[in-house]
């Protein structure tokens, strides 16, 4: 203790005593430090934005299929509605809700054009706890319920097909018993999402794709939604229990690109944190160094008067840990401006193609959590002080002679 | 770290019963003394057998041709670095028995050091400079101040106490090492040219100072110097030729 109250002072003045230098040092801690946790922002809003996606768009944070279905997802792979002990699983307090659906690859036909889509039979009440798509239609109206005669399709598809609500089109799909099953419905809506899913999804009465494709009460999905993450893992298993016939995953095995996107990222601002750091430790050994070499004599001087080369060794090393503390808090200060300046999101439309192939959305809502500021800089502080130790422990080497040697 | 240095505080003490005998006994006793220097394949023989006794007290200077060794001895006695053979004892301790952080020990509590030149350290006032040995001694902070105070005002520095070495002339700053040497309470003051860089008027009061101060506080002093006007002052007077001695005269007191 009391030798730091001897050692702080002179590491501050020491600090001072060559100001461009220690300007230009602060510059590059601090810029290397806030793009490291800009950086960590922006994967993080990326992450979040794909993970949401998957979550909130259609699949949901589990869903239950037939077994085989996901491999071949066609009308003969379906399942009856949850009775019994799967009924009771999905009344945990943990699940939010969850939505019954039947799926069919099917056709769709304008008066102009043909398209190849998938159909989703829905019960809108159900629909509207796990996907945040009745909540998007931009034109006309969702269904009611699931005798809804309507079918609501995508803005993309809307635009593909050269139609528009109110219109009339013709839906063609295999049905139960292997006949073709067709029936013409009005365009109630449209609905926005990502495009991709504009594209493929089209969504009609969840009865009235039952009656039509004749698969009596049975569906083909069902997407449930569980808020906590950690619940996610417990609430899979009890339903898996609970109808081991069925095929019951979680997101992150349905959605292998969103998972990936999600585990990625943390590797990713590791990987930029290291680039950053050598950066950084080239500044601040190249700093310390220079002045550890104009101070050889000072040194020795210090260790004649009978300063113990430990001591020296502490004064170099407080010096790093002051300089690189400065332009971490410097660098931290920035972050947080910039991050906070931007809390209406950043629009990444510009290259929303290239985003929409990782799946993200294109608005981009860069945040951080408090601690891992704390924990990134502390990090960086550490081991900008680590590789500071080197020029530290040439100086405590410097021999106390040195003062003695005469000068001019 | 204060442990350590109470435990050399005590180890000091400890000696001080047998003052008598101490009294009586050389404060510094070079036997022997060798000093080889290495370059590569070349030895460098600074020191050829060096024997040598200070008395407490002594005001001593140390001369000779450059390159005669003189450094090199002061050195050795400062225990700054250590002879190829033979031994340094300085207040009963041979010093080729103590370590490194032993050696540290004893050069803050009982060695003073004036060098030739940068004897301060450049971000420290001249209080802070007189101040620091003061802290690595561990002296609590109001005695520290009062002790460096007084030190500065024995060699004419008050009023500057708040000035950096930059803005000292450089009689100011070897008069400041001089209150850094004494204000430890040293046995011995060790000092390598302290007048090399000083014109002649600063020389001699830098002189005068130390004389003073060695009569008025017993401190023993030697001085490598090529300083005629140092030299004229000195009690004791010993010449180093080609590493060994070769004259050593005692001058009657006056
Ligand atoms: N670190 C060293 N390495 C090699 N040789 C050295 C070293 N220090 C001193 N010497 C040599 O040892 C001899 C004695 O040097 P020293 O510095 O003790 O002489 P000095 O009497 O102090 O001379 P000066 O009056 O020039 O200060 C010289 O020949 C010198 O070149
Ligand atoms: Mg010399």
């Amino acid at each position: 203790m009391e030798s730091l109250k001897l050692l702080a002072p002179l590491a501050w003045r020491n600090i001072w005593r060559t100001p461009r230098r220690t300007v230009i040092t602060l510059i590059v801690v601090s810029v290397g430090m806030s793009s490291i946790l800009l950086f960590a922002a922006f994967l993080e809003a990326w992450a979040a934005s794909s993970r949401d996606r998957t979550l909130t768009l259609l699949t949901g944070s589990a869903q239950i299929h037939a077994e085989g279905f996901l491999d071949d997802p066609t009308v003969k792979r379906m399942f009856d509605e949850p009775s019994g002990a799967l009924a009771d699983a999905l009344q945990d307090s943990g699940i939010s809700g969850w939505a019954p659906r039947l799926i069919v690859p099917a056709i769709l036909q304008s008066e102009y054009r043909t398209m190849p889509i998938t159909l989703v039979g829905v019960s809108p009440a159900h629909e509207r706890a796990v996907s945040v798509l009745p909540g998007n239609v931009v034109d006309g109206n969702y269904l009611q319920d699931p005798a809804d005669p309507g079918i609501v399709i995508g803005r993309k598809l809307l635009d593909h097909l050269k139609t528009r609500r109110g219109k009339r089109v013709i839906l063609l799909a295999q049905a139960a018993d292997g006949s073709l099953a067709e029936r013409s419905f009005t365009i109630s809506g449209a609905f926005a999402g990502d495009s991709a899913i504009e594209e493929q999804f089209v969504f009609v009465g969840l009865q009235v794709a039952q009656g039509m494709l004749g698969t009596g009460e049975r569906l083909s999905e069902i997407a449930l939604r569980v808020e906590d993450p950690e619940a996610l893992g417990p609430i899979v298993e009890r339903l898996r229990h609970a109808a081991p016939g069925l095929d019951i995953r979680p997101w992150k095995e349905l959605s292998p690109l969103a998972a990936a996107v999600d585990e990625t990222m943390g590797l990713m601002i590791y990987i930029w944190l290291w680039v950053m750091f050598v950066l950084i430790a080239f500044g601040i050994v190249n700093t310390q160094l220079m002045a550890v070499f104009e101070r050889v004599r000072e040194f020795g001087l210090m260790q004649a008067l009978g300063m113990k080369p430990r001591a020296i060794l502490g004064l170099v090393t407080l010096e790093s840990g002051i300089l690189v503390g400065l332009g971490v808090l410097i660098g931290m200060a920035a972050a947080v401006v910039a991050i906070n300046s931007v809390t209406d999101g950043i629009d990444i439309s510009f290259f929303a193609e290239g985003a929409a192939m990782v799946g993200a959305g294109t608005m981009l809502f860069p945040e951080i959590d408090p601690a891992r500021i704390v924990q990134l800089s502390f990090v960086v502080w550490a081991l900008g002080v680590g590789v500071a130790l080197w020029p530290a422990r040439k100086a405590a080497k410097s021999s106390p002679m040195e003062a003695m040697k005469h000068v001019s | 770290m204060c442990p350590e240095r109470a435990g050399t505080r005590n180890r000091i003490a400890r000696g001080q019963p047998e003052g008598a005998l101490r009294e009586r006994s050389p404060l510094v006793s070079c036997r022997g003394l060798i000093k080889t220097y290495v370059q590569g394949a070349i030895e460098v023989p600074a020191l050829r057998g060096v024997d040598l006794d200070l008395a407490r007290g002594d005001f001593a200077t140390l001369a000779g041709p450059s390159g005669s060794g003189k450094t090199t001895l002061l050195n050795m006695i400062g225990g700054l670095d250590r002879p190829s053979a033979g031994d340094v004892v300085l207040d009963g301790r041979n010093l080729a028995t103590l370590g490194k952080a032993e050696l540290a020990e004893l050069r803050l509590h009982r060695i003073g050091f004036v060098f030739q030149s940068y004897n301060l350290i450049p971000v420290l006032s001249a209080l802070e400079n007189v101040e620091f040995i003061l802290r690595l001694q561990g002296i609590a902070p109001r005695e520290r101040r009062q002790r460096a105070l007084e030190a500065l005002a024995d060699v004419g520095l008050e009023g500057l106490e708040g000035r950096r070495p930059a803005h000292l002339s450089g009689g100011q700053q070897q008069r400041v090492a001089v209150a850094r040497a004494l204000v430890g309470r040293p046995a011995i003051v060790l000092a390598d040219e302290p007048t090399a860089n000083l014109d002649t008027r600063n020389a001699e009061e830098l002189i005068e100072l130390m004389a003073a101060l060695n009569a008025r506080l017993g401190t023993t002093f030697l001085m490598g110097t090529h300083d005629a006007r140092v030299i004229a002052r000195a009690q004791r007077h010993i010449e180093l030729t080609d590493g060994r001695i070769s004259s050593d005269e005692t001058r009657p007191a006056g």
